[in-house]
C-alpha cells in the first residue's frame, strides 16, 4: 500500500491521546525516558487497578503509572460508592438516619450507630441508662473484633494465603450469629439507636458471649502461628509502605494506621467517651524489629505493624468484653425517647474510635425534627489519602500489601 | 440437604416430546442393528464367501452397537430408576473404577508376556494368525476354531507399533485420570484444611464426579475469541503447553517393566519437556492481546526458566552418583530398602532432593511461587482470556506436570517403585504364579508404590499451596539466584568430593547413611503420628463451638 | 497491487529443487514405518522453516521456528541419537527460542506491524539461497556417504560423548565454558540499570 508508513507506535500514540481525552487512561503511554548513560529505553504504562478488582477492598480505582514492575505513581479515584448519605441526613430524623450510618463502615456498623447516637444525645443532652451504655460497648467491641477479622482474613487473601481467610470467617460466623440473636441482622444492624439499644439483650446472651470469648481467645495465637510470623508473609509486608509518625499525624491518619506508626493515640483511652474510662485495656502500637515478638525485619510504621496492631486490638477487645460482662447491670436498655425529637438550634461534633479510625459526626440542629446538616468524618477517607504518598517506587505486588494494610472500606470513604 | 436426584438433572432440559422421540429412535436403531447382526452372521455362516474376520467383526460391531442403543433406550425410559441406583451405588462404582483401572493396567502386561512367549517359538518374521491359533490351542493344525478370535486379538500385539499406540493411549488415559483426580483431591484437601468439606454432591459420595462434571461443563462453553488476537496462536497455545506435559509420561517408569519407552536419556528428556512447556505460557500471554496477560506471561516464563537452573543442577546429583541417565536404572539402584534410597545416601543428595522439590514447585508455578497467576495481582495472568476447554487444557497440563514431577522426585530420590522393604526379601515371589506376583507387587516393588509416592508428593504440593502466602517476584528471583543456586553448587561439589573420597563401605558413609535414614524415617513416623492424632481428636480440633439454641427457637 | 506473489515465489522453487535433488538412491531401510515417520517429520520441519521465512508476523515466525527446531529434534530421535535430540530440545527449543521470544515480546514496539520485505531484498535472498542450495546439493551428491551401522552405538553414547569431551576435546570444551562465562558477565553488565549521577535525582530502586 502506498502512503506514509506510520509506525505502530505513532498510531498508538495518536489513538491513545483521543482515549485519554475521553477519560480512558488504560492505554499505552510512551514516555521516552532515556536513562543517564544511555541504557535501554523503557516505556511507562498507565494501568488501572479497579474499580472491580479482587484486592482493592471495595470499589476503589487505583491508577498506577508503572515502569515494568515498579510503580512510580499511584492515584486513588474514589466516589464509586457515593450514596449521598450526608444529604439524606438533612431530610430524615435522627432515628431514621441510624440505618444510613450502618452502611458507612459496613464492617463495623454498630460502632457507627454508637457514634451517631452519642452525637445526637450530646446535642439533646439526653441521659442514657447504664444497661444501655454497657450494651452499646459490648456491641461495639464485638463488632470491632468482627471487623478486624475481615481485615486480617482479606489481607491474608491478598498475600496469597487462602486459609486464614476462611478461618477468620468461621470465627466471624459465630459473632454474626450473636448479632442475629440480638437484632435479627447480620451486617447492618441499626440496633444501637438514640437513647440506647432498640431492644434488650435476649435471654442467655451473656453466657453465649462468654462461651464465644473462651473459644475465640486461643484462636488469635493460631492466627499468629499461621500468618503473622510466617516468614513469607513477613517478607511481603515488613518494611513495606513505611509511614513515619510525623507523616501519619500530618496526613490525618487515625486508628490502626496511626498506632502502627508508633503514635499511642486511641480515643477510647485518650479522650474517653461513654463508659470506656471504666475498663482496663492497653493500646497496642507499632513495634520495631525484634521487640515484643516482632520479626527482625519489622519497622515501626510498616504494613506488618499496621496489621499486627489489629491482631493485638482483637485481644484487647476481648479483654474489654469480659469486663463488660462482669459489670453488666440490669435495668432499662433505652432512655425515654419522645416520639418526635426536636433538635435544638445548636451543633455538636463527636468522634468515636471506629474499626478503621476516628469516625466523626457533626450534627447541626435547627429547632426542627430534621437536622440542618449532618457531616460524617470517614476515617478511611483520610487514611486513603496517604496512598499516593506511600505508594511510590514500590513494586506492584506491594500495592496490594499497602492498601490491604491501610484497610479501607469504601462505604466510609465515599459515604 | 436435598439429595441430588435424576429428576433434577433431566427435568428442565428435555421435554416429554424429546424423550419420546429419542426413545423411539433408539429402540428402532437397536432392533435394526441386532437384526442385521444376526442376519449377517447367519449369511456368513451359511455362505462362507465373506472373509471370516470381516464377518466376525461385522457381527460383533453391529451387535454391540445395537445393544448400546437398546441400553440407551432403557436409560431414557427408566431414567429415575437408573439415577437412584447409580447414586446408591456411587461408592462401589468409584472403588470399582479404581480397581478396574488397576486391572486394566495389568492385563496388557500379561498379554504381552503371552505374545512374547509365542513369538519366541517362531523366531524371525512376523507370526501369522494361524500360528497364534495353533499356539493357543496347542494343536498345530487347528484352523478357524474357537481360538481364532483370541488369536485375531493377539496378533497385532506382536508389533512394536501396536504396543506403542496402546502405550500412548494408556498414557493419555492415565494423564487425564490423574488430572481429574488431582483437581478433585485438591479441592477436598483445600476444603478440609480450611475447615470446610469441599465438593460433596456431584456423584453422591464426596463429590467424586466433580471433575467430570466440570470437564463436561467446560466443553460446552462458548468459544470466545478476542478481537485483535492472533487466532491461530490463540488456538495453538494450550496444545503447546499440554503436549510436553503428556510427553513426560512416555519416559516415566511406573515400574522396572512398566515404561512406555525406556529411554537411555530418560532423565534429561523429562527435563527437556519441562523446559519446552514455558513456550506455551509465553504464547498464551501473547495471543491474548491483553497487556496484563503478556506481563503475567513474561513474569511467569521468567520464573520458570530461572528455576530450571537449580533444577538441572539438582538433577545432576543422582546422575553423578549412579552414573546413568536411564530412569529404570536409577530406580533399580534403590531397590535395597529404605536406607538405599538416594536421598539418604549422603548429605549432599539430601540437599539436592530438597532443592529439586522446591525448584519443581517454582517450575510448575505452584504456590508459594504462583504470583504471576495470582488473582489479587494482575487478574489471572496469562490465563485471563482463556475460557472453556482451552482453560481446562492448561489446567490439565499443570496437574499432569505436578504429578509427573512428584513422581520424578520419588523415582530419583525416594525409592522409585520400591517399598521400604528390601526387594531381595521377596525375590522368590517375583516370578511365581499370578497371585504371588500380585502380592510381591504390593509388598516389595510395584507400580502401586510409584503411584502412592507420587501422590504423596503431590499432596505435599497441595499442602504448601493452601498454607503459605505468595512470594513476591523479586523475592522469588532472589531465592533462586542467591539461595537455591549456591545450595545446588554446594550439593554438586560436595557430592563429587564425597564420591571421590569416601569409599562405599567406609564407616563414614555407613554412619551418615544411618543418620539420614533415621531423619527420614522419623519424619515419616512423625507425619503418620500427627495424622493419627488429628483423626482421633478430629471433633475437638475442628473448632466447632456448641451453641445452645435460643429458648423457644 | 500486493506484492504477495513475489515473496511467495521462492517456495515452489525450493520445493522443485529439493524434489529434483532427492533421488531414489537413499532407499528407505527395511522398516516402512520409519520411512513414513521420516518423511512426515521432514515435511513438518521444512514447512515450518518456510513458514518462518515467509511469515509476516514476528511471533508467528518464532512459533514456526519452534516447529523447525522440534522437527530437527525428532529427526535426531529417528536416527537413534536420542541424547542429541534431547539436547537439541533443551538448548534450542527450551533456551534459544525462549530468548528470541522474550526479545521479540519485550522490545517489539509495533506488535501488529507486518514485516514485508522489499522486492530487491527478495531477489537478493533468492540469489543467495539459490546459490547455497545448489552448492549444498552438489556437495551432498558428490560425497560418498559411508553406511553407518544401524542403530549406532546406542549404549554408551552419553558416556562416550562425556569421555571424549573431557579427554580429546578438552580444549574446545574449556574454551566454550570461558565463552559462556564471558556471555553471562556481559549480560549481567548490560542488564544493570544505570547508576544515578549527582544531578539526576534518585533513580528507581530495583
Amino acid at each position: 500500500m502506498r502512503g506514509k508508513r506510520v509506525s505502530g507506535a505513532e498510531r498508538n500514540r495518536q489513538g491513545m491521546e483521543d482515549k485519554l481525552l475521553q477519560g480512558r487512561p488504560d492505554v499505552l503511554v510512551e514516555v521516552d525516558r532515556d536513562r543517564a548513560g544511555g541504557g535501554l529505553r523503557t516505556e511507562e504504562m498507565l494501568v488501572n487497578m479497579g474499580p472491580q478488582h479482587p484486592s482493592t477492598h471495595g470499589v476503589l480505582r487505583l491508577m498506577l503509572r508503572i515502569d515494568g514492575e515498579l510503580v512510580l505513581e499511584c492515584t486513588p479515584h474514589i466516589g464509586y460508592l457515593h450514596r449521598c448519605a450526608e444529604k439524606i441526613g438533612e431530610n430524615v430524623t435522627p432515628v431514621q438516619f441510624i440505618p444510613i450510618t450502618d452502611r458507612l463502615d459496613y464492617l463495623a456498623a454498630m460502632i457507627n450507630n454508637h457514634g451517631y447516637s452519642l452525637a445526637v444525645e450530646k446535642l439533646l443532652g439526653m441521659e442514657v441508662p447504664e444497661r444501655g451504655r454497657y450494651i452499646r460497648v459490648i456491641m461495639s467491641e464485638l463488632n470491632r473484633i468482627a471487623s478486624h477479622l475481615v481485615s486480617f482474613g482479606a489481607y491474608g487473601l491478598d498475600m496469597g494465603a487462602f486459609t486464614p481467610f476462611v478461618y477468620a470467617f468461621r470465627e466471624r460466623e459465630y459473632i454474626l450469629d450473636l448479632f442475629e440473636q440480638v437484632c435479627g441482622a447480620r451486617l447492618t444492624y441499626s440496633y444501637l439507636s438514640i437513647g440506647g439499644a432498640t431492644q434488650d439483650l435476649p435471654e442467655g446472651f451473656p453466657e453465649r458471649l462468654a462461651q464465644f470469648l473462651d473459644y475465640f481467645e486461643p484462636k488469635i495465637a493460631e492466627y499468629n502461628n499461621l500468618l503473622s510470623f510466617n516468614q513469607i508473609f513477613v517478607k511481603r509486608t515488613a518494611g513495606v509502605g513505611v509511614i513515619s509518625a510525623a507523616d501519619a499525624i500530618a496526613w490525618g491518619l487515625t486508628g490502626p494506621c496511626l498506632r502502627g506508626s508508633g503514635v499511642k493515640w486511641d480515643l477510647r483511652k485518650c479522650v474517653p467517651y461513654d463508659i470506656y474510662d471504666r475498663f482496663e485495656f492497653d493500646i497496642p502500637v507499632g513495634l520495631p524489629g525484634g521487640v515484643g515478638g516482632a520479626p527482625r525485619e519489622a519497622v515501626v510504621g510498616d504494613s506488618w505493624n499496621r496489621y499486627y496492631v489489629r491482631i493485638l486490638e482483637m485481644q484487647q477487645s476481648v479483654r474489654i468484653l469480659r469486663q463488660c460482662l462482669q459489670q453488666l447491670p440490669s435495668g432499662d436498655f433505652r432512655a425515654k425517647v419522645p416520639r418526635v425529637l426536636k433538635l435544638p438550634a445548636k451543633e455538636t461534633y463527636l468522634e468515636v474510635e471506629g474499626g478503621r479510625g476516628q469516625v466523626g459526626y457533626l450534627v447541626v440542629g435547627d429547632g426542627k425534627a430534621v437536622p440542618r446538616r449532618v457531616k460524617i468524618r470517614g476515617p478511611s477517607f483520610c487514611n486513603l489519602s496517604i496512598a499516593s504518598h506511600v505508594c511510590r517506587n514500590v513494586l506492584i505486588a506491594d500495592i496490594a500489601a499497602i492498601i490491604g494494610s491501610i484497610d479501607v472500606v469504601m462505604g466510609e470513604v465515599d459515604r | 440437604m436435598n439429595k441430588f436426584s435424576a429428576e433434577d438433572a433431566l427435568r428442565p432440559r428435555f421435554t416429554a416430546a424429546h424423550k419420546a422421540l429419542a426413545l423411539r429412535g433408539f429402540v428402532i436403531a437397536g432392533v435394526a442393528l441386532l437384526a442385521a447382526a444376526v442376519g449377517f452372521g447367519f449369511v456368513a455362516g451359511v455362505a462362507q464367501g465373506v472373509g471370516y474376520a470381516a464377518a466376525v467383526g461385522g457381527v460383533v460391531l453391529a451387535g454391540l452397537t445395537g445393544a448400546c442403543c437398546l441400553l440407551a433406550a432403557f436409560v431414557i425410559r427408566f431414567a429415575a430408576l437408573v439415577g437412584r441406583v447409580l447414586l446408591t451405588l456411587a461408592l462401589p462404582i468409584f472403588l470399582g473404577g479404581v480397581v478396574g483401572i488397576v486391572v486394566l493396567a495389568w492385563i496388557p502386561a500379561l498379554l504381552y508376556e503371552r505374545v512374547d512367549g509365542i513369538k519366541a517359538d517362531h523366531p524371525g518374521a512376523a507370526v501369522s494368525v494361524a500360528q497364534f491359533e495353533a499356539a493357543l490351542t496347542g494343536n498345530a493344525a487347528a484352523a478357524r476354531g474357537p481360538a481364532y478370535l483370541a488369536a485375531l486379538a493377539l496378533w497385532p500385539l506382536q508389533f512394536q507399533l501396536t504396543r506403542d499406540v496402546l502405550a500412548v493411549v494408556g498414557v493419555v488415559g492415565f494423564v487425564s485420570l490423574v488430572a481429574m483426580f488431582g483437581i478433585w483431591w485438591e479441592r477436598k484437601v483445600a476444603g478440609r484444611m480450611q475447615s470446610r468439606l469441599g465438593p460433596m454432591r456431584v456423584g453422591g459420595w464426596h463429590g467424586w464426579a466433580q471433575s467430570l462434571a466440570d470437564g463436561l461443563k467446560l466443553l460446552q462453553k462458548e468459544d470466545i475469541f478476542i478481537a485483535g488476537a492472533d487466532r491461530a496462536l490463540f488456538r495453538l497455545a494450550p496444545y503447546v503447553a499440554f503436549i510436553p506435559a503428556m510427553c513426560l509420561f512416555i519416559a516415566l517408569p511406573f515400574s522396572a517393566a512398566w515404561v512406555a519407552r525406556d529411554l537411555e536419556v530418560g532423565l534429561i528428556f523429562i527435563f527437556a519437556m519441562l523446559g519446552v512447556g514455558v513456550l506455551g505460557v509465553l504464547l498464551a500471554g501473547w495471543a491474548s492481546n491483553n497487556k496484563w496477560s503478556m506481563l503475567g506471561a513474561m513474569r511467569e516464563a521468567c520464573q520458570m526458566i530461572s528455576y530450571e537452573i537449580p533444577l538441572g543442577f539438582a538433577l545432576l546429583v543422582p546422575i553423578m552418583t549412579l552414573g546413568t541417565l536411564r530412569l529404570t536404572a536409577i530406580g533399580e539402584a534403590q531397590s535395597g530398602g529404605f536406607h538405599t534410597w538416594l536421598a539418604f545416601a549422603n548429605p549432599f543428595t539430601f540437599i539436592a532432593a530438597i532443592v529439586f522439590f522446591v525448584a519443581t514447585l517454582a517450575s510448575c508455578k505452584r504456590a508459594p511461587f504462583d504470583l504471576p497467576e495470582a488473582e489479587s495481582e494482575l487478574v489471572a495472568g496469562y490465563l485471563t482470556e482463556y475460557s472453556g476447554f482451552r482453560w481446562a487444557l492448561f489446567f490439565f497440563a499443570e496437574y499432569a506436570e505436578m504429578f509427573a514431577v512428584a513422581a520424578l522426585a520419588s523415582v530419583l530420590f525416594f525409592g522409585a517403585w520400591y517399598s521400604p522393604l528390601p526387594a531381595s526379601w521377596g525375590a522368590a515371589w517375583a516370578d511365581g504364579p499370578l497371585w504371588q506376583r500380585a502380592v510381591h507387587g504390593v509388598l516389595y516393588s510395584g507400580p502401586i508404590w510409584f503411584v502412592l509416592k507420587g501422590f504423596f508428593f503431590f499432596f505435599v504440593q497441595l499442602w504448601l499451596r493452601w498454607t503459605l502466602p505468595r512470594i513476591r517476584l523479586d523475592q522469588v528471583m532472589y531465592a533462586c539466584v542467591q539461595v537455591l543456586l549456591p545450595l545446588t553448587m554446594v550439593a554438586l561439589l560436595g557430592n563429587t568430593l564425597w564420591l571421590w573420597l569416601v569409599r562405599p563401605g567406609a564407616w563414614l558413609a555407613v554412619a551418615v547413611n544411618l543418620i539420614l535414614t533415621a531423619i527420614g524415617g522419623l519424619t515419616v513416623v512423625a507425619m503418620a503420628a500427627i495424622v493419627l492424632y488429628g483423626y482421633l481428636n478430629r471433633r475437638r480440633l475442628v473448632g466447632t463451638m456448641a451453641v445452645d439454641p435460643l429458648p423457644g427457637g | 497491487m500486493t506484492r504477495g506473489w513475489l515473496y511467495r515465489l521462492p517456495l515452489p522453487a525450493l520445493l522443485a529443487a529439493s524434489a529434483l535433488a532427492a533421488d531414489g538412491a537413499a532407499a528407505p531401510a527395511a522398516d516402512p514405518g520409519k520411512a513414513v515417520a521420516f518423511y512426515l517429520v521432514a515435511a513438518v520441519t521444512v514447512g515450518s522453516a518456510l513458514g518462518c521465512a515467509i511469515a509476516t508476523n514476528i511471533v508467528r515466525m518464532a512459533m514456526c521456528l519452534l516447529g523447525t527446531l522440534g522437527g530437527v529434534a525428532l529427526l535426531y530421535f529417528l536416527m537413534s541419537a536420542t541424547f542429541l535430540g534431547v539436547i537439541q530440545l533443551i538448548v534450542y527449543a527450551g533456551g534459544t527460542l525462549i530468548v528470541i521470544v522474550f526479545g521479540v515480546m519485550l522490545t517489539s514496539r509495533a506488535y501488529g506491524v507486518k514485516l514485508r520485505p522489499r522486492p530487491v531484498e527478495v531477489l537478493a535472498a533468492l540469489v543467495v539461497c539459490g546459490a547455497l542450495l545448489v552448492g549444498l546439493v552438489a556437495v551432498l551428491l558428490r560425497t560418498d556417504w559411508p553406511a553407518a551401522p544401524a542403530g549406532g552405538a546406542a549404549e554408551g553414547t552419553v558416556a562416550a560423548l562425556g569421555g571424549s569431551l573431557l579427554s580429546v576435546y578438552l580444549v574446545p570444551f574449556e574454551l566454550a565454558s570461558v565463552l559462556l562465562l564471558a556471555v553471562m558477565i556481559g549480560a549481567a553488565y548490560l542488564a544493570q540499570p544505570a547508576l544515578p549521577t549527582a544531578g539526576d535525582g534518585a533513580g528507581p530502586e530495583e
